[in-house]
């Protein structure tokens, strides 16, 4: 690129620039629709947001298909629908966003149910639970979150590991942050951070590429995943969680969870501080 | 969907994002200060008489200048580790950033040499300057001239890539970004808002370079 | 690295392709307006371009991206996310290409524009006719130039979130655990595609030199 940058730019171009770039987006905002079931019905597909490199909740496979705990359950409220359903894999930072500004219209994305999340996107009711913990080598000693701050963390920029761990490691504590379940891992595998944020499924994968090395040191807190829909659209709302009730009764959530969790479904709680399962 | 711009968390992270500002000048003006190292070392090894040495260089600007920036410092970061060199974020990204602006250095100042025909050194000598004297004034100042508005827009270049660096975790503008989106969601506000703070990086850095360019190049050609 | 993983990787591949294609052309055709508009003499078409150029040219692809593929789910757009990165990367090309453009029209001999006029040619025969034919050789070294920076830039589509060769690598790195080995061949890949180009942009670039010199 060196032939093609030599017209640099003056004061009032950059000025000029900035002020377009500003005004641009004021003026051409507008409200779409909030997408209903039905919508979604006329237009012939379920667009979801999920994950593409977090198994077994959401990855895609080597053949290039899209698989996991919660490609089934999106593939099943689909079937529910009677649409088809589109995969959308995002990387854990860009699943809320992708929501609100309506790039897809619903997320299974691993998506654990927090307050703070709940004041910008509509929770479903839960379908999964998780636990968020700390992953370090046997050798290392990390009993209180103290001791974190001796460790260099990784986690996935914005999940709820990033999270957890920002909330309990002391504030001297060095955090990496990486684009993506995928790289966060990475980084532990080839050493670049000593200790890891993650899942209770993390340590699996983690054991392929390091085996008898690492080993769950803390754990942080028990949450559940639910759907996500943009917030004030009820009719979706409402249609998810009756699905989630549907599925539960019927036993075809139990078979979801004999094939990727190989535990009883768990019992979910019928409220969360803070989080309201139902749009408004 | 209802979305209305809300700018309070870009606003509440202004200080930090400033801030971040300083990490991106020193990544870029330490990537800057590493491929001049390498781009002078690069031109004095590609003529040099050893022809592997000279293969290696061509092999080497040719190796950085056809793959991705993010694949580069991917490779440093995650893989280098398995052969025993494992390097801190931000060295990662200085030496990443210093390979890939050294590669286009290499070409860049070549050009600019060879742009000095022999001719003019020969009339400099028949003057009576001394030795010193051609090389400053016939050979550095023209070459130098020569190749500074493309070295400008390179290492302009080389600013704005800094941004993948976020990538491996760096601390720069866009990893503090970044940061600020996921604890408020606001995609669009922080990135546009951060979209003209490296606008305005690159313009001061341009003018800073003009302000060089135009003291020290200012003399007439002809 | 089974057969499987390599598969994984030229499916990334073929997206890499595809939205270089993409960006390519459709950058192609909005940057010849983006020059011809930087070009035409009209004061208000000439700083508005060139604000357009500078925006893109004095900040990251990444941040470019990220504003893209957002904003225009905001003003009402919903379109797949390939759609939305192409969007991107046509805008981010069809600036870069603008200016390339920019540069070789205004390289084109002004006698030539004004042997045209005295021939009272107007103006779409006399770009089309004249200039234009000139300019395009010209800038051929630099397009290319900028084509391999498009084919590294798509890369950044990773970071969206974008299953493109980079995060394929990325993905299947992360399954059998060889960033060595995958981030090898992934830039192996890039390699292939972009250094026969830049040899022929080279090899142009010297021929032009020789022929004005």
């Amino acid at each position: 690129m060196t032939s093609s940058n030599t017209g640099l730019p003056n004061r009032r171009q950059v000025l000029l620039a900035g002020a377009v770039g500003l005004a641009a987006p004021s003026l051409l905002l507008r409200p779409a629709l909030a997408v209903t079931p039905a919508e979604i019905k006329a237009k012939g597909k379920l667009v979801v947001g999920i994950q593409g490199d977090n198994p077994p909740w959401g990855f895609v496979t080597s053949a290039g298909k899209q698989d996991g705990l919660d490609a089934d359950i999106a593939a099943l409220f689909g079937q529910e629908l009677g649409v088809p359903v589109e995969f959308v894999p995002l990387e854990v930072n860009n699943r809320i966003p992708a929501l609100t500004t309506g790039r897809v219209d619903v997320l299974f994305a691993t998506m654990a149910m927090l307050p703070e999340r709940a004041k910008v996107v509509q929770f479903s009711k839960p379908y999964v639970a998780n636990t968020i913990v700390l992953i370090g080598p046997k050798s290392a000693v990390i009993k209180t979150n103290e001791d974190m701050a001796k460790f260099s963390i990784g986690v996935a920029k914005g999940a709820a590991q990033d999270t957890q761990v920002t909330k309990n490691a002391p504030a001297s504590t060095t955090i990496r942050r990486y684009d993506g379940d995928a790289p966060s891992i990475q980084a532990l595998v080839s050493g670049q951070v000593q200790a890891l944020g993650g899942n209770i499924f993390y340590i699996q994968r983690i054991e392929q590429a390091r085996p008898g090395e690492f080993e769950n040191k803390l754990e942080f807190q028990n949450l559940y995943n639910g759907a996500c829909t943009r917030q004030g659209e009820k009719e979706i709302n409402a249609a998810i969680n009756a699905f989630i009730d549907k599925i539960r009764a019927n036993g075809e959530l139990q078979k979801i969870y004999d094939k990727w969790m190989k535990v009883p479904v768990h019992k979910f709680p019928d409220s969360l501080e803070g989080i309201s399962f139902t749009a408004s | 969907m209802n979305y209305k711009l809300d700018f309070t968390p870009v606003l509440d992270g202004l200080p930090s994002l400033l801030t971040a500002c300083l990490g991106t000048l020193f990544l870029s003006l330490c990537g800057m200060a590493l491929a001049i190292v390498i781009g002078i070392g690069g031109v004095v090894l590609r003529d040099s008489r050893i022809k592997q040495l000279r293969w290696l260089v061509m092999a080497f600007v040719e190796l950085i200048r056809n793959t991705p920036f993010l694949v580069q410092i991917y490779f440093i970061y995650f893989a280098l580790p398995l052969l025993g060199v494992r390097l801190d974020p931000t060295p990662t990204a200085i030496i990443a950033l210093g390979i890939n602006g050294g590669a286009y250095a290499i070409e860049i100042i070549r050009g600019g040499v060879q742009s000095i025909s022999k001719g003019q050194i020969e009339a400099g000598l028949a003057l009576g300057l001394h030795k010193a004297q051609v090389f400053r004034l016939i050979v550095l100042r023209p070459a130098l001239r020569a190749i500074f508005p493309s070295l400008t827009s390179q290492f302009v270049l080389l600013t704005l890539t800094t941004s993948v660096a976020s990538a491996i975790s760096a601390y720069e503008l866009t990893s503090v970004a970044q940061r600020i989106e996921s604890d408020s969601f606001r995609s669009f506000e922080v990135y546009g808002t951060v979209t003209l703070f490296y606008l305005v990086i690159s313009w001061l850095m341009m003018r800073f370079f003009g302000l060089i360019s135009g003291r020290y190049f200012s003399y007439p050609v002809k | 690295m089974g057969a499987n993983e390599f598969l994984f990787l030229l499916i990334g591949l073929k997206w890499t392709i595809a939205l270089s294609v993409i960006g390519f052309v459709g950058g192609g055709v909005f940057g010849l307006g983006v020059a011809l508009a930087r070009t035409s003499g009209i004061p208000l078409l000439e700083r508005v371009t060139s604000g357009y150029i500078a925006i893109f040219q004095g900040t990251p692809l990444l941040m470019q991206l990220f504003v893209v593929y957002y904003g225009l789910a905001l003003i009402g757009l919903k379109l797949d996310s390939w759609v939305a990165v192409s969007i991107g990367f046509t805008l981010h090309a069809s600036a870069y290409l603008g200016e390339i453009w920019r540069g070789s029209i205004e390289a084109v001999p002004k006698g030539q524009t004004e042997a045209a006029k005295a021939l009272s040619l107007n103006y779409v025969s006399r770009m089309k006719d004249v200039i234009l034919p000139q300019a395009i050789r010209i800038s051929l070294p630099a397009t290319i130039g900028f084509l391999v920076q498009l084919i590294k830039g798509t890369s950044l589509a990773a970071i969206v979130g974008f299953t493109e060769l980079a995060r394929a690598g990325n993905i299947i790195s992360n399954q059998i655990f060889q960033p060595l080995l995958v981030f090898g061949i992934v830039g192996a890949l890039y390699f292939v595609m972009c250094w026969p180009l830049s040899l022929v942009g080279a090899r142009l670039e010297r021929q032009f030199a020789a022929a004005t010199r």
